[in-house]
Protein backbone atom coordinates (compact mmCIF):
# COMPACT_ATOMS: atom_id res chain seq x y z
CA UNK A 1 0.00 0.00 0.00
CA UNK A 2 1.43 3.30 -1.07
CA UNK A 3 0.35 5.82 1.54
CA UNK A 4 1.92 8.76 -0.21
CA UNK A 5 -0.70 8.49 -2.96
CA UNK A 6 -3.65 8.89 -0.59
CA UNK A 7 -3.38 12.64 0.10
CA UNK A 8 -3.12 13.29 -3.64
CA UNK A 9 -6.65 11.91 -4.02
CA UNK A 10 -7.92 14.88 -2.07
CA UNK A 11 -5.58 17.38 -3.60
CA UNK A 12 -7.35 17.47 -6.97
CA UNK A 13 -8.39 20.96 -7.98
CA UNK A 14 -12.03 21.99 -7.97
CA UNK A 15 -11.90 22.22 -11.78
CA UNK A 16 -11.27 18.47 -11.80
CA UNK A 17 -14.49 17.79 -9.90
CA UNK A 18 -16.37 20.18 -12.14
CA UNK A 19 -15.41 18.09 -15.17
CA UNK A 20 -16.33 14.88 -13.34
CA UNK A 21 -19.81 16.41 -12.93
CA UNK A 22 -19.87 17.31 -16.61
CA UNK A 23 -19.12 13.68 -17.47
CA UNK A 24 -21.94 12.42 -15.24
CA UNK A 25 -24.30 14.96 -16.81
CA UNK A 26 -23.38 13.79 -20.31
CA UNK A 27 -24.14 10.17 -19.40
CA UNK A 28 -27.42 11.10 -17.71
CA UNK A 29 -28.34 13.37 -20.61
CA UNK A 30 -27.89 10.66 -23.23
CA UNK A 31 -29.78 8.11 -21.14
CA UNK A 32 -32.71 10.37 -20.39
CA UNK A 33 -33.02 11.71 -23.93
CA UNK A 34 -33.12 8.11 -25.14
CA UNK A 35 -35.84 7.32 -22.63
CA UNK A 36 -37.76 10.47 -23.50
CA UNK A 37 -37.61 9.74 -27.25
CA UNK A 38 -38.86 6.21 -26.62
CA UNK A 39 -41.82 7.63 -24.69
CA UNK A 40 -42.62 9.90 -27.65
CA UNK A 41 -43.07 6.91 -29.94
CA UNK A 42 -45.07 4.99 -27.32
CA UNK A 43 -42.39 2.40 -26.78
CA UNK A 44 -43.14 0.38 -23.65
CA UNK A 45 -40.02 -0.73 -21.85
CA UNK A 46 -40.46 -4.23 -20.44
CA UNK A 47 -37.19 -5.08 -18.77
CA UNK A 48 -38.92 -7.72 -16.64
CA UNK A 49 -39.31 -9.85 -19.76
CA UNK A 50 -35.58 -10.07 -20.36
CA UNK A 51 -34.39 -12.52 -17.62
CA UNK A 52 -36.46 -15.38 -19.08
CA UNK A 53 -34.15 -15.42 -22.10
CA UNK A 54 -31.23 -16.24 -19.80
CA UNK A 55 -32.87 -18.86 -17.56
CA UNK A 56 -36.51 -19.76 -17.18
CA UNK A 57 -38.68 -22.02 -15.09
CA UNK A 58 -40.09 -24.48 -17.57
CA UNK A 59 -43.27 -26.52 -16.91
CA UNK A 60 -42.65 -30.17 -17.79
CA UNK A 61 -45.71 -32.35 -18.39
CA UNK A 62 -45.59 -36.14 -18.07
CA UNK A 63 -48.16 -37.72 -20.36
CA UNK A 64 -49.58 -41.23 -20.53
CA UNK A 65 -48.69 -43.31 -23.58
CA UNK A 66 -51.30 -46.10 -23.36
CA UNK A 67 -55.00 -46.54 -22.65
CA UNK A 68 -55.80 -48.07 -19.27
CA UNK A 69 -56.42 -47.62 -15.61
CA UNK A 70 -54.15 -46.31 -12.91
CA UNK A 71 -53.41 -49.37 -10.83
CA UNK A 72 -51.33 -47.82 -8.09
CA UNK A 73 -49.53 -44.66 -7.02
CA UNK A 74 -46.71 -45.43 -4.63
CA UNK A 75 -44.72 -42.71 -2.90
CA UNK A 76 -41.05 -43.42 -2.65
CA UNK A 77 -38.29 -40.93 -1.58
CA UNK A 78 -40.24 -37.79 -2.63
CA UNK A 79 -41.02 -39.42 -5.96
CA UNK A 80 -44.18 -41.21 -6.97
CA UNK A 81 -44.32 -44.35 -9.11
CA UNK A 82 -47.53 -44.46 -11.15
CA UNK A 83 -48.45 -47.84 -12.59
CA UNK A 84 -50.87 -47.92 -15.50
CA UNK A 85 -52.37 -51.19 -16.85
CA UNK A 86 -54.79 -51.90 -19.65
CA UNK A 87 -55.23 -54.21 -22.66
CA UNK A 88 -52.51 -56.53 -21.46
CA UNK A 89 -49.98 -53.68 -21.41
CA UNK A 90 -48.54 -51.98 -18.39
CA UNK A 91 -46.32 -48.94 -17.94
CA UNK A 92 -44.86 -47.24 -14.90
CA UNK A 93 -43.83 -43.60 -14.61
CA UNK A 94 -41.63 -42.11 -11.92
CA UNK A 95 -42.69 -38.48 -11.31
CA UNK A 96 -42.04 -35.76 -8.71
CA UNK A 97 -44.87 -35.52 -6.18
CA UNK A 98 -45.35 -31.74 -6.56
CA UNK A 99 -48.33 -31.87 -8.94
CA UNK A 100 -49.92 -35.30 -9.49
CA UNK A 101 -53.14 -34.74 -11.42
CA UNK A 102 -54.80 -38.18 -11.10
CA UNK A 103 -55.84 -40.77 -8.53
CA UNK A 104 -55.76 -44.56 -8.30
CA UNK A 105 -58.55 -46.08 -10.38
CA UNK A 106 -58.79 -43.23 -12.94
CA UNK A 107 -59.21 -44.26 -16.55
CA UNK A 108 -56.76 -42.67 -18.96
CA UNK A 109 -56.00 -42.54 -22.65
CA UNK A 110 -52.72 -41.59 -24.43
CA UNK A 111 -51.87 -37.91 -24.04
CA UNK A 112 -53.51 -37.43 -20.66
CA UNK A 113 -51.34 -35.47 -18.27
CA UNK A 114 -50.31 -37.62 -15.32
CA UNK A 115 -48.21 -35.05 -13.49
CA UNK A 116 -46.28 -31.83 -14.02
CA UNK A 117 -43.20 -30.33 -12.46
CA UNK A 118 -41.06 -27.25 -12.94
CA UNK A 119 -37.48 -27.23 -14.07
CA UNK A 120 -34.88 -24.48 -14.67
CA UNK A 121 -33.74 -24.26 -18.28
CA UNK A 122 -31.08 -22.23 -20.06
CA UNK A 123 -32.60 -19.48 -22.23
CA UNK A 124 -31.74 -18.72 -25.84
CA UNK A 125 -29.60 -15.66 -25.08
CA UNK A 126 -27.49 -17.69 -22.67
CA UNK A 127 -27.08 -20.39 -25.33
CA UNK A 128 -26.05 -17.70 -27.82
CA UNK A 129 -23.55 -16.23 -25.39
CA UNK A 130 -22.08 -19.66 -24.74
CA UNK A 131 -21.77 -20.36 -28.47
CA UNK A 132 -20.09 -16.99 -29.08
CA UNK A 133 -17.64 -17.74 -26.28
CA UNK A 134 -16.95 -21.24 -27.62
CA UNK A 135 -16.44 -20.10 -31.22
CA UNK A 136 -14.18 -17.24 -30.11
CA UNK A 137 -12.01 -19.35 -27.82
CA UNK A 138 -11.46 -22.03 -30.47
CA UNK A 139 -10.77 -19.43 -33.17
CA UNK A 140 -8.32 -17.54 -30.92
CA UNK A 141 -6.52 -20.79 -30.11
CA UNK A 142 -6.05 -21.74 -33.77
CA UNK A 143 -5.46 -18.09 -34.75
CA UNK A 144 -2.45 -17.96 -32.43
CA UNK A 145 -0.94 -21.08 -33.97
CA UNK A 146 -1.59 -20.00 -37.55
CA UNK A 147 -0.25 -16.52 -36.78
CA UNK A 148 2.86 -17.83 -35.07
CA UNK A 149 3.85 -20.12 -37.92
CA UNK A 150 2.90 -17.66 -40.65
CA UNK A 151 4.72 -14.83 -38.87
CA UNK A 152 7.92 -16.90 -38.70
CA UNK A 153 7.46 -18.08 -42.30
CA UNK A 154 6.98 -14.44 -43.33
CA UNK A 155 10.57 -13.56 -42.35
CA UNK A 156 12.07 -16.83 -43.57
CA UNK A 157 14.65 -16.69 -46.34
CA UNK A 158 12.99 -19.70 -48.02
CA UNK A 159 10.90 -18.23 -50.88
CA UNK A 160 8.26 -21.00 -50.73
CA UNK A 161 7.56 -20.23 -47.06
CA UNK A 162 7.91 -16.48 -47.38
CA UNK A 163 5.76 -16.05 -50.48
CA UNK A 164 3.09 -18.44 -49.20
CA UNK A 165 2.89 -16.39 -46.01
CA UNK A 166 2.72 -13.07 -47.89
CA UNK A 167 0.05 -14.36 -50.29
CA UNK A 168 -2.08 -15.69 -47.44
CA UNK A 169 -1.73 -12.50 -45.38
CA UNK A 170 -2.54 -10.19 -48.30
CA UNK A 171 -5.54 -12.24 -49.43
CA UNK A 172 -7.04 -12.36 -45.96
CA UNK A 173 -6.37 -8.73 -45.09
CA UNK A 174 -7.55 -7.54 -48.48
CA UNK A 175 -11.04 -9.04 -48.50
CA UNK A 176 -14.04 -8.54 -46.19
CA UNK A 177 -14.55 -11.07 -43.43
CA UNK A 178 -18.18 -11.43 -44.50
CA UNK A 179 -17.07 -12.58 -47.95
CA UNK A 180 -14.54 -14.95 -46.41
CA UNK A 181 -17.25 -16.51 -44.24
CA UNK A 182 -19.38 -17.04 -47.37
CA UNK A 183 -16.43 -18.61 -49.16
CA UNK A 184 -15.70 -20.93 -46.24
CA UNK A 185 -19.32 -21.98 -45.91
CA UNK A 186 -20.71 -22.00 -49.45
CA UNK A 187 -17.58 -22.86 -51.46
CA UNK A 188 -15.10 -24.73 -49.30
CA UNK A 189 -17.89 -26.13 -47.11
CA UNK A 190 -19.77 -27.54 -50.09
CA UNK A 191 -16.60 -29.00 -51.62
CA UNK A 192 -15.36 -30.56 -48.39
CA UNK A 193 -18.72 -31.95 -47.33
CA UNK A 194 -19.38 -33.40 -50.81
CA UNK A 195 -16.03 -35.13 -50.85
CA UNK A 196 -16.69 -36.44 -47.33
CA UNK A 197 -20.14 -37.68 -48.47
CA UNK A 198 -18.56 -39.54 -51.39
CA UNK A 199 -16.11 -41.16 -48.96
CA UNK A 200 -19.03 -41.99 -46.65
CA UNK A 201 -17.66 -39.89 -43.78
CA UNK A 202 -19.71 -37.66 -41.45
CA UNK A 203 -20.49 -34.11 -42.59
CA UNK A 204 -18.76 -31.15 -40.92
CA UNK A 205 -21.34 -28.82 -39.32
CA UNK A 206 -21.39 -25.10 -40.30
CA UNK A 207 -19.94 -24.15 -36.92
CA UNK A 208 -16.51 -25.42 -37.92
CA UNK A 209 -16.46 -23.48 -41.20
CA UNK A 210 -17.32 -20.38 -39.18
CA UNK A 211 -14.51 -21.12 -36.74
CA UNK A 212 -12.11 -21.70 -39.64
CA UNK A 213 -13.06 -18.37 -41.25
CA UNK A 214 -12.44 -16.51 -37.99
CA UNK A 215 -9.22 -18.40 -37.16
CA UNK A 216 -7.65 -17.82 -40.59
CA UNK A 217 -8.80 -14.20 -40.61
CA UNK A 218 -7.25 -13.57 -37.18
CA UNK A 219 -4.16 -15.64 -38.05
CA UNK A 220 -3.21 -13.21 -40.84
CA UNK A 221 -3.26 -10.23 -38.47
CA UNK A 222 -1.49 -12.14 -35.70
CA UNK A 223 1.18 -13.15 -38.24
CA UNK A 224 2.01 -9.52 -38.99
CA UNK A 225 2.18 -8.77 -35.27
CA UNK A 226 4.46 -11.75 -34.66
CA UNK A 227 6.69 -10.61 -37.51
CA UNK A 228 6.89 -7.08 -36.12
CA UNK A 229 7.49 -8.48 -32.62
CA UNK A 230 10.38 -10.68 -33.77
CA UNK A 231 11.93 -7.88 -35.81
CA UNK A 232 11.69 -5.53 -32.84
CA UNK A 233 13.98 -7.74 -30.75
CA UNK A 234 17.55 -6.47 -30.98
CA UNK A 235 19.70 -8.54 -33.32
CA UNK A 236 22.28 -8.91 -30.53
CA UNK A 237 19.90 -11.37 -28.87
CA UNK A 238 20.01 -13.68 -31.88
CA UNK A 239 23.78 -13.30 -32.09
CA UNK A 240 24.20 -14.12 -28.41
CA UNK A 241 22.04 -17.22 -28.79
CA UNK A 242 23.92 -18.27 -31.93
CA UNK A 243 27.31 -17.71 -30.32
CA UNK A 244 26.30 -20.19 -27.59
CA UNK A 245 25.70 -22.82 -30.27
CA UNK A 246 21.90 -22.64 -30.33
CA UNK A 247 20.13 -23.66 -33.52
CA UNK A 248 17.62 -21.36 -35.21
CA UNK A 249 14.71 -23.19 -33.59
CA UNK A 250 16.32 -23.11 -30.14
CA UNK A 251 17.07 -19.40 -30.32
CA UNK A 252 13.50 -18.70 -31.51
CA UNK A 253 11.95 -20.82 -28.80
CA UNK A 254 14.03 -19.79 -25.80
CA UNK A 255 15.24 -16.29 -26.66
CA UNK A 256 13.35 -14.44 -29.39
CA UNK A 257 9.71 -15.57 -29.17
CA UNK A 258 9.30 -15.21 -25.39
CA UNK A 259 10.47 -11.60 -25.66
CA UNK A 260 8.53 -10.88 -28.86
CA UNK A 261 5.24 -12.34 -27.57
CA UNK A 262 5.43 -10.31 -24.40
CA UNK A 263 5.92 -7.19 -26.48
CA UNK A 264 2.95 -7.87 -28.79
CA UNK A 265 0.49 -8.81 -26.03
CA UNK A 266 -1.38 -5.44 -26.13
CA UNK A 267 -2.03 -5.46 -29.92
CA UNK A 268 -2.88 -9.19 -29.71
CA UNK A 269 -5.52 -8.41 -27.09
CA UNK A 270 -7.03 -5.83 -29.44
CA UNK A 271 -7.10 -8.37 -32.25
CA UNK A 272 -8.84 -10.99 -30.11
CA UNK A 273 -11.39 -8.45 -28.91
CA UNK A 274 -12.10 -7.75 -32.59
CA UNK A 275 -12.49 -11.48 -33.18
CA UNK A 276 -15.13 -11.80 -30.44
CA UNK A 277 -17.08 -8.95 -32.02
CA UNK A 278 -16.59 -10.28 -35.58
CA UNK A 279 -18.08 -13.62 -34.51
CA UNK A 280 -21.43 -11.77 -34.69
CA UNK A 281 -21.21 -12.21 -38.48
CA UNK A 282 -21.49 -15.98 -38.15
CA UNK A 283 -25.28 -15.69 -37.80
CA UNK A 284 -25.46 -15.47 -41.61
CA UNK A 285 -24.36 -19.10 -41.95
CA UNK A 286 -26.98 -20.35 -39.48
CA UNK A 287 -24.76 -20.40 -36.40
CA UNK A 288 -26.96 -19.23 -33.53
CA UNK A 289 -24.39 -17.13 -31.69
CA UNK A 290 -25.30 -14.17 -29.51
CA UNK A 291 -26.35 -11.72 -32.25
CA UNK A 292 -28.44 -14.26 -34.13
CA UNK A 293 -30.00 -15.42 -30.85
CA UNK A 294 -30.88 -11.81 -30.02
CA UNK A 295 -32.53 -11.33 -33.43
CA UNK A 296 -34.57 -14.48 -32.90
CA UNK A 297 -35.70 -13.34 -29.46
CA UNK A 298 -36.69 -9.96 -30.89
CA UNK A 299 -38.92 -11.53 -33.53
CA UNK A 300 -40.88 -13.31 -30.81
CA UNK A 301 -40.78 -10.75 -27.98
CA UNK A 302 -40.96 -7.50 -29.98
CA UNK A 303 -38.72 -5.76 -27.41
CA UNK A 304 -35.82 -4.65 -29.66
CA UNK A 305 -34.65 -1.73 -27.50
CA UNK A 306 -33.98 -3.74 -24.36
CA UNK A 307 -32.60 -6.75 -26.22
CA UNK A 308 -30.05 -4.89 -28.34
CA UNK A 309 -28.76 -3.15 -25.24
CA UNK A 310 -28.53 -6.49 -23.44
CA UNK A 311 -26.75 -7.98 -26.45
CA UNK A 312 -24.21 -5.14 -26.50
CA UNK A 313 -23.59 -5.49 -22.76
CA UNK A 314 -23.04 -9.23 -23.08
CA UNK A 315 -20.38 -8.62 -25.75
CA UNK A 316 -18.86 -6.00 -23.48
CA UNK A 317 -18.65 -8.53 -20.66
CA UNK A 318 -16.75 -10.96 -22.92
CA UNK A 319 -14.37 -8.39 -24.37
CA UNK A 320 -13.74 -6.67 -21.05
CA UNK A 321 -12.93 -9.99 -19.33
CA UNK A 322 -10.47 -10.80 -22.11
CA UNK A 323 -8.90 -7.39 -21.81
CA UNK A 324 -8.52 -7.85 -18.03
CA UNK A 325 -7.02 -11.30 -18.56
CA UNK A 326 -4.40 -9.94 -20.97
CA UNK A 327 -3.54 -7.13 -18.57
CA UNK A 328 -3.01 -9.77 -15.91
CA UNK A 329 -0.73 -11.68 -18.30
CA UNK A 330 1.21 -8.51 -19.02
CA UNK A 331 1.75 -7.89 -15.32
CA UNK A 332 2.70 -11.48 -14.70
CA UNK A 333 5.32 -11.56 -17.46
CA UNK A 334 6.70 -8.16 -16.55
CA UNK A 335 10.43 -8.31 -15.88
CA UNK A 336 11.21 -6.74 -12.54
CA UNK B 1 44.01 -23.55 -32.11
CA UNK B 2 42.91 -20.83 -34.51
CA UNK B 3 44.45 -20.63 -37.95
CA UNK B 4 43.22 -17.84 -40.21
CA UNK B 5 44.55 -17.70 -43.75
CA UNK B 6 43.99 -14.87 -46.22
CA UNK B 7 40.43 -13.99 -45.29
CA UNK B 8 38.70 -11.06 -46.93
CA UNK B 9 35.30 -9.57 -46.26
CA UNK B 10 33.45 -6.86 -48.17
CA UNK B 11 30.17 -5.38 -46.95
CA UNK B 12 28.00 -4.49 -49.90
CA UNK B 13 24.94 -2.30 -49.85
CA UNK B 14 23.20 -1.14 -53.03
CA UNK B 15 25.36 1.95 -53.42
CA UNK B 16 28.56 1.38 -51.48
CA UNK B 17 31.16 -1.27 -50.90
CA UNK B 18 33.22 -1.35 -47.75
CA UNK B 19 36.30 -3.53 -47.62
CA UNK B 20 36.28 -4.58 -43.96
CA UNK B 21 38.98 -7.24 -44.18
CA UNK B 22 41.73 -7.52 -46.78
CA UNK B 23 43.78 -10.69 -46.91
CA UNK B 24 44.08 -11.18 -43.16
CA UNK B 25 46.24 -14.01 -41.87
CA UNK B 26 46.64 -14.75 -38.17
CA UNK B 27 47.37 -17.60 -35.84
CA UNK B 28 46.46 -18.18 -32.21
CA UNK B 29 48.05 -21.04 -30.32
CA UNK B 30 46.50 -22.95 -27.45
CA UNK B 31 46.70 -21.04 -24.19
CA UNK B 32 47.71 -17.85 -25.93
CA UNK B 33 46.16 -14.44 -25.31
CA UNK B 34 46.06 -12.32 -28.43
CA UNK B 35 44.91 -8.71 -28.28
CA UNK B 36 43.76 -7.09 -31.51
CA UNK B 37 44.32 -3.33 -31.57
CA UNK B 38 43.56 -0.73 -34.16
CA UNK B 39 41.68 2.50 -34.81
CA UNK B 40 37.92 2.30 -35.22
CA UNK B 41 36.90 1.07 -38.64
CA UNK B 42 40.08 -0.96 -38.93
CA UNK B 43 38.17 -4.26 -39.26
CA UNK B 44 39.12 -5.74 -35.90
CA UNK B 45 35.50 -6.39 -34.86
CA UNK B 46 34.72 -7.93 -38.25
CA UNK B 47 37.79 -10.12 -37.83
CA UNK B 48 36.72 -11.50 -34.45
CA UNK B 49 33.10 -11.94 -35.60
CA UNK B 50 34.34 -13.95 -38.59
CA UNK B 51 35.98 -16.38 -36.16
CA UNK B 52 32.49 -17.17 -34.82
CA UNK B 53 30.76 -17.14 -38.21
CA UNK B 54 28.61 -14.18 -37.10
CA UNK B 55 30.15 -12.55 -40.14
CA UNK B 56 31.01 -14.86 -42.99
CA UNK B 57 34.36 -14.31 -44.65
CA UNK B 58 34.09 -14.05 -48.45
CA UNK B 59 37.31 -15.94 -49.09
CA UNK B 60 40.23 -17.57 -47.33
CA UNK B 61 40.10 -20.24 -44.64
CA UNK B 62 39.47 -20.27 -40.91
CA UNK B 63 40.37 -23.43 -39.03
CA UNK B 64 39.42 -23.68 -35.37
CA UNK B 65 40.62 -26.70 -33.40
CA UNK B 66 41.11 -28.60 -36.66
CA UNK B 67 37.67 -27.75 -38.10
CA UNK B 68 37.37 -25.58 -41.22
CA UNK B 69 34.42 -23.37 -40.29
CA UNK B 70 33.97 -22.01 -43.84
CA UNK B 71 33.42 -25.54 -45.17
CA UNK B 72 29.67 -25.80 -45.99
CA UNK B 73 29.64 -29.31 -44.51
CA UNK B 74 30.68 -28.03 -41.08
CA UNK B 75 27.93 -27.85 -38.45
CA UNK B 76 28.61 -24.30 -37.32
CA UNK B 77 26.55 -24.71 -34.13
CA UNK B 78 28.95 -27.42 -32.92
CA UNK B 79 31.90 -25.07 -33.49
CA UNK B 80 30.16 -22.13 -31.82
CA UNK B 81 29.46 -24.27 -28.75
CA UNK B 82 33.23 -24.60 -28.34
CA UNK B 83 33.92 -20.91 -28.92
CA UNK B 84 32.73 -18.47 -26.27
CA UNK B 85 31.86 -14.93 -27.30
CA UNK B 86 31.53 -11.78 -25.22
CA UNK B 87 29.92 -8.75 -26.89
CA UNK B 88 30.44 -5.05 -26.44
CA UNK B 89 26.76 -4.58 -25.51
CA UNK B 90 26.59 -7.70 -23.28
CA UNK B 91 23.46 -9.07 -25.06
CA UNK B 92 22.21 -10.82 -21.93
CA UNK B 93 18.75 -12.34 -22.20
CA UNK B 94 16.53 -9.80 -20.41
CA UNK B 95 13.66 -12.24 -19.78
CA UNK B 96 15.89 -14.71 -17.92
CA UNK B 97 17.45 -14.34 -14.50
CA UNK B 98 21.22 -14.13 -14.15
CA UNK B 99 21.44 -17.82 -13.29
CA UNK B 100 19.10 -18.80 -16.14
CA UNK B 101 21.24 -16.78 -18.55
CA UNK B 102 24.21 -18.91 -17.52
CA UNK B 103 22.46 -22.30 -17.43
CA UNK B 104 20.25 -22.02 -20.54
CA UNK B 105 22.80 -23.00 -23.18
CA UNK B 106 24.30 -25.92 -21.19
CA UNK B 107 20.76 -27.29 -20.70
CA UNK B 108 19.50 -26.65 -24.23
CA UNK B 109 22.63 -27.17 -26.31
CA UNK B 110 24.77 -29.48 -24.17
CA UNK B 111 21.75 -31.36 -22.78
CA UNK B 112 23.12 -31.10 -19.24
CA UNK B 113 20.67 -31.87 -16.44
CA UNK B 114 19.17 -28.86 -14.70
CA UNK B 115 20.88 -29.65 -11.38
CA UNK B 116 24.25 -30.11 -13.04
CA UNK B 117 23.89 -26.88 -15.02
CA UNK B 118 22.79 -24.99 -11.92
CA UNK B 119 25.72 -26.28 -9.87
CA UNK B 120 28.17 -25.31 -12.59
CA UNK B 121 26.40 -21.98 -13.12
CA UNK B 122 26.61 -21.05 -9.44
CA UNK B 123 30.31 -21.93 -9.42
CA UNK B 124 30.89 -19.67 -12.45
CA UNK B 125 28.90 -16.81 -10.91
CA UNK B 126 31.06 -17.12 -7.82
CA UNK B 127 34.14 -17.05 -10.00
CA UNK B 128 33.08 -13.76 -11.65
CA UNK B 129 32.07 -12.42 -8.24
CA UNK B 130 28.33 -12.06 -8.78
CA UNK B 131 26.86 -15.02 -6.89
CA UNK B 132 24.55 -12.82 -4.79
CA UNK B 133 22.73 -11.63 -7.93
CA UNK B 134 21.89 -15.11 -9.24
CA UNK B 135 18.13 -14.63 -9.07
CA UNK B 136 17.76 -11.06 -10.32
CA UNK B 137 17.15 -9.97 -13.91
CA UNK B 138 19.98 -8.42 -15.96
CA UNK B 139 18.28 -4.99 -16.09
CA UNK B 140 18.93 -4.56 -12.39
CA UNK B 141 22.68 -4.97 -12.74
CA UNK B 142 25.32 -2.38 -13.52
CA UNK B 143 27.14 -2.60 -16.84
CA UNK B 144 30.21 -4.17 -15.26
CA UNK B 145 28.09 -6.79 -13.50
CA UNK B 146 26.22 -7.54 -16.74
CA UNK B 147 29.44 -8.05 -18.63
CA UNK B 148 30.73 -10.40 -15.94
CA UNK B 149 27.49 -12.41 -16.23
CA UNK B 150 28.02 -12.48 -20.01
CA UNK B 151 31.52 -13.90 -19.45
CA UNK B 152 30.10 -16.53 -17.07
CA UNK B 153 27.42 -17.37 -19.65
CA UNK B 154 30.08 -17.99 -22.31
CA UNK B 155 32.27 -19.99 -19.89
CA UNK B 156 29.33 -22.23 -18.95
CA UNK B 157 29.72 -23.94 -22.33
CA UNK B 158 33.30 -24.86 -21.34
CA UNK B 159 34.69 -23.33 -24.52
CA UNK B 160 38.15 -24.01 -25.89
CA UNK B 161 38.54 -20.40 -27.02
CA UNK B 162 37.06 -17.16 -25.74
CA UNK B 163 36.46 -14.22 -28.08
CA UNK B 164 36.01 -10.75 -26.56
CA UNK B 165 34.64 -8.05 -28.85
CA UNK B 166 35.43 -4.74 -27.13
CA UNK B 167 34.17 -6.05 -23.79
CA UNK B 168 34.79 -2.81 -21.87
CA UNK B 169 33.92 -0.17 -24.47
CA UNK B 170 30.30 0.23 -23.33
CA UNK B 171 31.19 0.45 -19.64
CA UNK B 172 31.47 3.42 -17.33
CA UNK B 173 35.16 3.97 -16.53
CA UNK B 174 34.89 2.82 -12.91
CA UNK B 175 33.53 -0.56 -14.03
CA UNK B 176 36.21 -1.41 -16.56
CA UNK B 177 38.53 -2.73 -13.87
CA UNK B 178 36.23 -5.42 -12.53
CA UNK B 179 35.70 -6.89 -16.01
CA UNK B 180 39.39 -6.77 -16.88
CA UNK B 181 40.18 -8.53 -13.58
CA UNK B 182 37.94 -11.42 -14.54
CA UNK B 183 39.63 -11.58 -17.95
CA UNK B 184 43.09 -11.51 -16.40
CA UNK B 185 42.18 -14.42 -14.13
CA UNK B 186 40.97 -16.35 -17.15
CA UNK B 187 44.23 -15.66 -18.97
CA UNK B 188 46.20 -16.86 -15.95
CA UNK B 189 44.22 -20.11 -15.95
CA UNK B 190 45.48 -20.74 -19.46
CA UNK B 191 42.35 -19.95 -21.48
CA UNK B 192 42.98 -19.28 -25.16
CA UNK B 193 41.69 -15.76 -25.76
CA UNK B 194 41.27 -13.34 -28.63
CA UNK B 195 40.49 -9.85 -27.36
CA UNK B 196 39.53 -6.83 -29.42
CA UNK B 197 40.09 -3.92 -27.09
CA UNK B 198 41.24 -0.38 -26.57
CA UNK B 199 42.65 -1.23 -23.15
CA UNK B 200 46.38 -0.72 -23.68
CA UNK B 201 47.14 -1.58 -20.07
CA UNK B 202 45.46 -4.95 -20.46
CA UNK B 203 47.31 -5.61 -23.73
CA UNK B 204 50.64 -4.72 -22.19
CA UNK B 205 50.09 -6.79 -19.05
CA UNK B 206 48.28 -9.89 -20.29
CA UNK B 207 48.79 -10.30 -24.03
CA UNK B 208 51.21 -12.84 -25.40
CA UNK B 209 50.94 -11.17 -28.76
CA UNK B 210 49.42 -8.02 -30.14
CA UNK B 211 47.95 -7.76 -33.63
CA UNK B 212 47.65 -4.24 -34.98
CA UNK B 213 45.14 -3.71 -37.76
CA UNK B 214 44.37 -0.76 -39.99
CA UNK B 215 42.00 -0.43 -42.95
CA UNK B 216 41.11 -4.10 -42.85
CA UNK B 217 44.64 -5.40 -42.97
CA UNK B 218 47.14 -6.66 -40.39
CA UNK B 219 49.88 -4.04 -40.12
CA UNK B 220 52.06 -5.44 -37.39
CA UNK B 221 52.21 -8.48 -35.11
CA UNK B 222 54.47 -8.80 -32.11
CA UNK B 223 54.94 -9.17 -28.40
CA UNK B 224 53.65 -6.30 -26.26
CA UNK B 225 57.23 -5.20 -25.47
CA UNK B 226 58.03 -4.98 -29.16
CA UNK B 227 54.72 -3.34 -29.99
CA UNK B 228 54.69 -0.66 -27.33
CA UNK B 229 58.40 0.18 -27.16
CA UNK B 230 59.80 -0.52 -30.57
CA UNK B 231 57.15 -0.61 -33.32
CA UNK B 232 58.43 -0.98 -36.86
CA UNK B 233 55.64 0.54 -38.94
CA UNK B 234 54.90 4.23 -39.27
CA UNK B 235 51.15 3.59 -38.94
CA UNK B 236 51.69 1.82 -35.61
CA UNK B 237 53.85 4.65 -34.34
CA UNK B 238 51.19 7.18 -35.31
CA UNK B 239 48.46 5.14 -33.57
CA UNK B 240 50.50 4.81 -30.40
CA UNK B 241 51.36 8.50 -30.38
CA UNK B 242 47.66 9.31 -30.63
CA UNK B 243 46.52 7.13 -27.76
CA UNK B 244 49.39 7.09 -25.29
Amino acid sequence: MNFSSIPSLFKKSSAYYLWVCVFILIVLGITSSLYYSALKIDYVWRWYRIPQYFVYHDLVEIKAEITGEIESIQLKDEKAVIRVTGDGESESYTVPTSDIRLFEGDLISPGDILATYKKWRIGILMEGLWLTLKVSVIAIFFGIFIGLFTGIARISSNPALKWSAITYIEFIRGSPLLVQIFIWYFVLGTLINNILAIQGIHQIPPLWFGVAALAFFTGAYVAEMVRAGIQSIHFGQTEAAQSLGMTYIQSMRYIILPQALRRILPPLAGQFISLIKDSSLLGIIAIRELTKATREVITTSLQPFELWFVCAILYLILTFSLSMFVQYLERRTEIT
Amino acid sequence: MIDVKNISKTFKSHSTEVKALVNVTAKVDKGEVVVVLGPSGSGKSTFIRCLNYLNVADEGSIVIDGIDILDPKTDINKVRAEVGMVFQSFNLFPHKTVLENVTLAPIVVRKNSKEEAKKKGMALLEKVGILDKADVYPDQLSGGQQQRVAIARALAMEPKVMLFDEPTSALDPEMVGEVLDVMKNLAREGMTMVVVSHEMGFAREVADRVIFMDEGAVVEVGTPEHFFTNPTHERTKLFLSQIL
